[in-house]
């Protein structure tokens, strides 16, 4: 059925998904959500103490290919709480020709909190596309965020020997931007392999978190260690974490003890990883 | 044409590059005497070469060129031709936009500190030359990238852009291995060899820096990001953190 939906003259998915979040009573609610094309959501549901809304986002089934376009706006309204994950990785295949196209939006209003923790992109080999992910937080909203990207499937025995993928990670406050990531990737290109890039890397990744501290970060160099692949630092009121290594569930297994302990900066109990993530 | 005399006039500079007294505030501006505290600086370097990521004149030719091809050419240089066309435009927004956006693009504590540092160092000495609106921009409040400083002074002493991207590029360069002749066994011949062997390099990242569109840039880097993190916490150091 997907296979039919899909237009090979007009090149692809055009998927689109807003989602809104306001506090309503004494927790966060989905309220709004709509959606074109292959982009959906499951229902949302509230694991967790503080009310906040879980949402777990489905990828078009059988990943995205050249042409496609994928485009997601988030809201949280202030005070809102939200947290965001995939139940998978998402896929990006080989692509004859054209490239497909990423765009997520995510706009956090004051006093609002979001987690936004999808699972690992995966770049087939031979696909090419661009992707933007963009945290607009405003006034003194809160957000933890990550992107992994794994280039090529190395547990299947697949390389990345061509294709092209360019990854932007941002976050604004205010209008201002706060820490800009563009990591535009070519198979044997100096970035790909040169030390001061990923250095022959497949895995990179990047988390930030709002609310930075010195005791904070001190705690997590001690407790997560400074090795070659894991680097900690602040930028200005930033935490962020950055990978650069073989693996993305060690990416994810570090990003989430890092993610727990931001979470237990006001006091709360650290929050338990989305069960998803087992399955 | 044959036999015609050639014209006694002097040759003119090539197109982009600076003469008379602009040459010359340029060469001031990117001078290593330049009180702004850029030697007590590595730009990770130090870090690089501690992780072993760098570990001779060959690799610190690597790194440097590498380093020039990509964020140098599609962030700094970039940048700082947007900030020079903005202060010779007078646009205040987009020099804010600029300035801001270059720092964002700095990956780690130590790199904003360093780019801070200088580049406050440099709006008090502009303010004390003959650019006094440099002065606003010398507070710590201001984020102020060194880029910013060096654009406002290349605009207001007539520094054609090219010129301008050549010589920050240029004088970054140098500090790296002034740097690195602390770093490694690297002697001061064999240093200003390496000076050399990075010019074509220099010149090629300006060039590319000048034809990219806005959505072009930004080219971050992990490595240089991770040798940076290392130095942060590095027990002994030669330069700042």
């Amino acid at each position: 059925m997907t296979a039919a939906l899909r237009s090979d003259v007009a090149g692809g998915w055009q998927a689109r998904l807003e989602l809104g979040f306001a506090p309503v009573a004494a927790r966060t609610a989905l309220v709004h959500s709509a959606h074109r094309g292959p982009l959906r959501v499951q229902r949302p549901f509230h694991p967790e103490a503080d009310g906040s809304c879980h949402v777990y986002l489905l990828h078009p089934p059988g990943g995205v290919v050249g042409g496609d376009g994928l485009a997601l706006d988030v809201q949280l309204a202030p005070g809102a709480q939200a947290l965001l994950t995939t139940p998978s990785a998402s896929r990006f295949y080989r692509s004859a020709g054209a490239r497909a196209l990423q765009r997520q939006l995510l706009r956090v209003g004051a006093g609002a909190r979001l987690d936004w923790l999808p699972q690992e992109t995966i770049v087939f080999d031979g696909a090419r596309l661009a992707s933007t992910t963009r945290l607009e937080l405003a006034g003194d909203a809160a957000a933890c965020a990550w992107e992994i990207v794994c280039l090529g499937r190395p547990a299947a025995g697949e390389g990345w020997t061509h294709g092209e993928a360019r990854f932007g990670f941002e976050l604004w406050r205010d209008g201002r931007p706060l820490l800009l990531e563009h990591t535009p990737c070519r198979p044997g290109s100096a970035l790909a392999r040169a030390a001061w890039g990923l250095g022959g890397h497949v895995t990179f990744a990047t988390l930030v978190a709002t609310g930075a501290c010195s005791e904070r970060l001190a705690r997590l160099r001690e407790s997560l260690g400074s090795a070659d692949r894991l680097g900690l630092t602040h930028c200005d009121d930033l935490l962020v974490a950055r990978y650069r290594g073989p693996d993305a569930a060690e990416a994810r297994r570090l990003f989430t003890a890092i993610w727990r302990d931001w979470r237990t900066a006001g006091g709360g109990e650290a929050p338990a990883p989305p069960r998803v993530w087992a399955t | 044409m044959s036999g015609a005399p050639a014209p006694l006039v002097p040759p003119r500079p090539p197109a982009g590059g600076a003469g008379g007294l602009p040459l010359l505030r340029l060469l001031q501006l990117a001078s290593p005497q330049l009180p702004v505290g850029a030697f007590a600086w590595s730009s990770g370097l130090e870090g690089a070469v501690e992780a072993g990521w760098v570990q001779d004149d060959a690799g610190l030719g690597d790194w440097l060129a590498g380093l020039l091809g990509g964020p140098w050419a599609h962030q700094d240089l970039p940048a700082l031709a947007r900030l020079h066309a903005a202060w010779t435009l007078g646009d205040a927004v987009a020099v804010a936009h600029w300035n801001d956006w270059l720092s964002a693009t700095r990956e780690t504590a130590e790199l904003r500190a360093e780019d801070r540092a200088l580049g406050r160092a440099l709006a008090r000495l502009l303010a004390t030359l003959d650019l006094p609106e440099a002065a606003a921009w010398a507070g710590a409040e201001a984020h102020t990238g060194y880029a910013t400083m060096f654009a406002l002074a290349a605009a207001r002493w007539g520094v054609p852009v090219e010129a301008t991207l050549q010589a920050l590029a240029w004088a970054w360069i140098e500090n790296q291995v002034v740097a690195a002749t602390r770093l490694m066994p690297l002697g001061q011949s064999a240093a200003q060899r390496r000076l050399a062997a990075l010019m074509p390099d220099i010149e090629a990242a300006v060039a590319l820096a000048l034809a990219l569109e806005d959505d072009e840039l930004g080219c971050s880097a992990a490595g240089l990001a991770l040798a940076s993190c290392r130095h942060e916490t590095q027990y002994t150091r030669l330069f700042r953190s």
